[in-house]
């Protein structure tokens, strides 16, 4: 048995990698690079306010001192001089499927996001390379004083102050060399304010395509949920594959009020020439909530650590995440969590899957600051290992100061044992199911966080994988 | 010749966060003059014991360059793990915790090594035991190979003790080879005075069914880094460790300890048992790196910390590097004060808070204590434990 060894299929990206031709009468693209003309031409496009132009323009000098991370898997292959930052459709955002350029149309039709916008969700926002093109949210939801909108629009809006005092505060430009970039060349996202004690019942969409070859997608979300307020999140991302890079440096800020709840969903599923270098951040307010549920499967390279600051006393975090690293993978994932609060508590739990060549590094840190009394923190990540020709590392940090806090953390490393396989094929399941059945026992604990119809995918995309060519 | 050290050392075996501080430790002095200094036996060395003194540092690497080959086979080509440090301490004789910089260090202030080499299947059974009393103000350094023949199996016993209150550096570089079926114990006490800059230096390999066993209490000094490398190169080789530390006031402690699993079934077991005191600042890096061909291998890193005062800081850098799908590797982590149930059950018992917190420092540090082959040593170490708290 021990010689069996796992033949596990590369992800079948069949079902996102279609492309459609943008053509030149009907898309805006910005050339290659980026100089301080096209920062300026982005923010002209995008008819930014003063303050974001120069913010922009000082974000692009930061850009070019902050240096490029000296940890991390390798970005050697992203030449920001082939990268175009801003791509659009040259048609203006709708608020009706009917109405959205039927190009673009037959892109989300084929992604099924009317569809689950018609059965399951409270709002949808699609981004089709650098603009939203399609926003939506229903009458219940808005009645309710929902306000889930275009960030371009919302900086014109009445909520442009409440933008200005939280963009780019939690996840300041000075972070890391992508989050200046961002700065400088952000466009689309999503602006989503919960008013107090609203609970908005079933879950709100973003869906990010990028299609364009060679090309960048820096969207920016940021969601307010306000005291007692209660809000799901949820975040799908695709792109065709080329034999070019793309790169996606998005942001996402969250703030979590007093009392509150978020739930941030994601799954990722970027093509294989994409270098996902996402940066998300939540702030949690006194006995606030903030969960995250993180699914990376797609993208040449990643740097994915969603972090969370418990600054209230008594705020909570949970992170649950599953990175799959298959065939010319690099996806470096985990979370981060800066305890401050008292009596504030973390939970993260991770599982990871590497296959065929892949790597997939589990990277963390807990920091538990000196406020922080009664702190709990546990972490548990487990990796799973195909074959030997891949890799699973586990780089786990903790800073831990005050005696009056309790931090437990797991790993564990391993591959599929074969006394289960033996076990299952003793009751007359072959061995293709069996190691299927436990590689997404293996996923559970996740899939079981997500809303039915993403757990239903991730677990078909795991059996797909599984029987490829067992 | 007095000059300026400004080493970096521990260097965690894979880069990670910056804003974390645990990719590598530093140890500066400024204005140090180093004296190269053998630590001695009081007794003949044993039966099966081959000693020579003052090998120049160069040579006493030798039997490690002789094995090289043999030390870092690979049974396929490796993918490198993300940002790997390994490049910087190839230049090493043998990779040891703390890295080259140590290497450097004694190469270049005429740093000798005193080589134990022991005889083929003999199996030593008296400890060689090497105690160091070392005086306020001295400044220096000292290098030993323990080598163990095929079959072969010694324990040796490092000590260095000075007044509580006295200053000064002291540093060691312990190199070692467990040929095929060979056994090294190696047991390492720090009990130096509160003013001491200390480190200590640990290399290693085992070839097939070689065995490294590693006791280390780091009870003393200032300012101390303790790091050990070990290759476990072949089939069913192994490396136990056990480390006890203790470290209050104002001072710190780094350490870097690596177990590089490279043959088919080794076991690597790491365990770190430790308390914080007051403003006492403590790095530990431990690292499992299973390599390709290191199928059926099982690693295992424990930490059991205790954290006595508000204002300590405590990173713990734990990694599991594989690319292996036939291995186990394990780490798990409990850091915080004594838990509210046991001090409960304690006031059940009529003991005190403070108490019960003297009767859990002595716990675990006796406990790592009593691996100590050597009666002697073992009562300095409680006696030292019982005078701190």
């Amino acid at each position: 048995m021990s010689d069996n060894k796992q033949i596990v299929a590369d992800i079948d990206h069949s079902l996102y990698d279609f492309k459609d031709i943008e053509n030149e009468k009907d898309f805006y693209r910005m050339e290659e690079g980026l100089t301080e003309e096209t920062v300026l031409k982005v923010s002209e496009e995008k008819n930014d306010p003063d303050w974001m132009r120069d913010f922009r323009l000082e974000c692009l000098k930061l850009y070019n001192e902050i240096k490029m991370p000296n940890w991390g898997p390798s970005i050697e292959g992203l030449d920001m001089d082939k990268i175009s930052s801003y791509v659009r459709h040259k048609s203006d955002m709708k608020g009706k499927w009917e109405d959205v350029p039927e190009d673009i149309k037959n892109t989300f039709e084929k992604l099924g996001i009317p569809q689950a916008e018609r059965e399951s969700l409270a709002g949808v926002g699609a981004q089709y390379d650098s603009e939203l093109v399609y926003h939506n949210v229903k009458d219940e939801v808005a009645a309710q004083g929902v306000i889930y909108t275009d960030l371009e629009s919302a900086l014109r809006s009445e909520y442009a102050d409440m933008i200005k005092s939280h963009f780019m505060k939690l996840v300041p430009p000075t972070d890391h060399k992508f989050a200046a970039l961002h700065g400088a060349v952000w466009s689309g996202g999503s602006f989503v304010y919960v008013p107090k004690n609203v609970k908005v019942e079933i879950p709100l969409q973003s869906y990010f395509r990028l299609n364009a070859a060679g090309a960048g997608q820096f969207e920016h979300t940021l969601i307010i949920v306000d005291e007692g307020a209660d809000l799901h999140f949820i975040e799908g991302c695709s792109a065709p594959k080329y034999n070019v890079a793309n790169l996606h440096a998005g942001c996402v800020e969250l703030y979590v009020g007093k009392n509150a709840r978020l739930r941030y969903s994601t799954i990722e599923n970027w093509s294989k020439n994409m270098y996902n270098l996402n940066t998300k951040r939540a702030l949690v307010e006194e006995n606030g909530i903030m969960e995250w549920v993180s699914g990376s499967f797609g993208s040449h390279t990643s740097y994915l650590y969603p972090m969370t600051i418990l600054k209230g006393d008594n705020s909570k975090m949970e992170f649950t995440g599953i990175t799959f690293a298959g065939k010319g993978q690099n996806l470096d994932t985990g979370a981060k969590v800066v305890h401050q609060g008292e009596r504030t508590s973390s939970v993260i739990n991770t599982k990871s899957i590497s296959k065929d060549g892949g790597i997939g590094t589990y990277r963390s840190s807990v920091t538990i600051q000196s406020t922080a009394k009664k702190a709990k923190a546990s972490i548990s990540c487990d990796s799973l290992m195909l074959d030997s020709i891949s890799r699973a590392d586990t780089i786990p940090g903790m800073d831990i100061r005050t005696s009056d806090a309790d931090v437990g953390h797991e790993a564990k490393i391993g591959r599929i044992s074969d006394e289960a396989i033996f076990y299952l094929m003793s009751r007359g399941i072959s061995e293709e199911d069996a190691k299927a059945m436990i590689v997404s026992g293996f996923a559970n604990p996740v899939s079981k966080e997500l809303p039915l119809e993403y757990a239903v995918e991730m677990n078909n995309l795991i059996k797909l994988e599984m029987s490829g060519n067992g | 010749m007095s000059k300026d050290l400004n080493m970096k050392v521990n260097v965690l075996p894979v880069t990670t966060y910056n804003f974390l501080h645990v990719n590598d430790g530093r140890l500066e002095i400024k204005d140090i003059e180093l004296k190269n200094k053998a630590i001695s036996s009081k007794k003949e060395v044993p039966s099966g014991v081959t000693l020579k003194e003052n090998i120049s540092f160069e040579e006493a690497g030798e039997a490690f360059r002789a094995n090289k080959d043999r030390i870092l086979s690979l049974k396929e080509e490796m993918v490198s793990p993300n940002c790997e440090t390994a490049k910087r301490d190839e230049a090493q004789s043998i990779r040891t915790g703390m890295g080259a910089d140590v290497d450097a260090l004694l190469l270049e202030n005429g740093g000798t090594c005193d080589v134990y080499t022991v005889d083929e299947n003999a199996k030593v059974s008296e400890p060689i035991v090497l105690r160091q009393d070392l005086e306020d103000g001295f400044t220096g350094i000292a290098g030993q190979v323990i080598h163990a023949k095929k079959g072969s199996e010694v324990t040796v016993i490092l000590a260095y003790n000075s007044e509580r209150s006295a200053s000064g550096f002291w540093g060691v570089s312990t190199r070692l080879l467990a040929e095929e079926d060979a056994t090294i114990n190696l047991v390492k006490v720090q009990l130096l005075g509160d003013g001491y800059v200390h480190f200590d230096d640990i290399g290693g390999a085992c070839l097939k069914g070689g065995k490294i066993n590693l006791t280390v209490l780091e009870l003393g000094g200032k300012e101390v880094f303790n790091g050990a490398y070990v290759n476990l190169s072949e089939k069913e080789s192994s490396f136990y460790s056990n480390l006890g530390y203790l470290s209050r006031d104002d001072h710190s402690l780094d350490m870097n300890y690596v177990a590089d699993q490279r043959g088919k079934k080794t076991d690597a077991s790491m365990q770190f048992k430790g308390v914080l005191m007051g403003t006492a600042k403590k790095t530990l890096r431990g690292t499992l790196d299973f390599k390709t061909g290191s199928s059926g291998s099982v690693g295992d890193e424990q930490e059991d910390a205790l954290l006595l005062s508000e204002d300590v800081i405590n990173r713990t850098m734990p990694v599991i590097l594989c690319q292996e799908e036939d291995v186990e590797g394990r780490h798990g982590a409990t850091i915080g004060q004594l838990g509210e149930d046991l001090l409960f059950y304690m006031q059940t018992r009529g003991i005190d808070e403070e108490e019960a917190k003297r009767i859990m420092i002595k716990a675990r540090l006796e406990s790592v204590a009593r691996l100590i082959p050597d009666e002697e040593i073992k009562q300095l170490v409680i006696y030292y434990v019982q005078q701190i708290v």
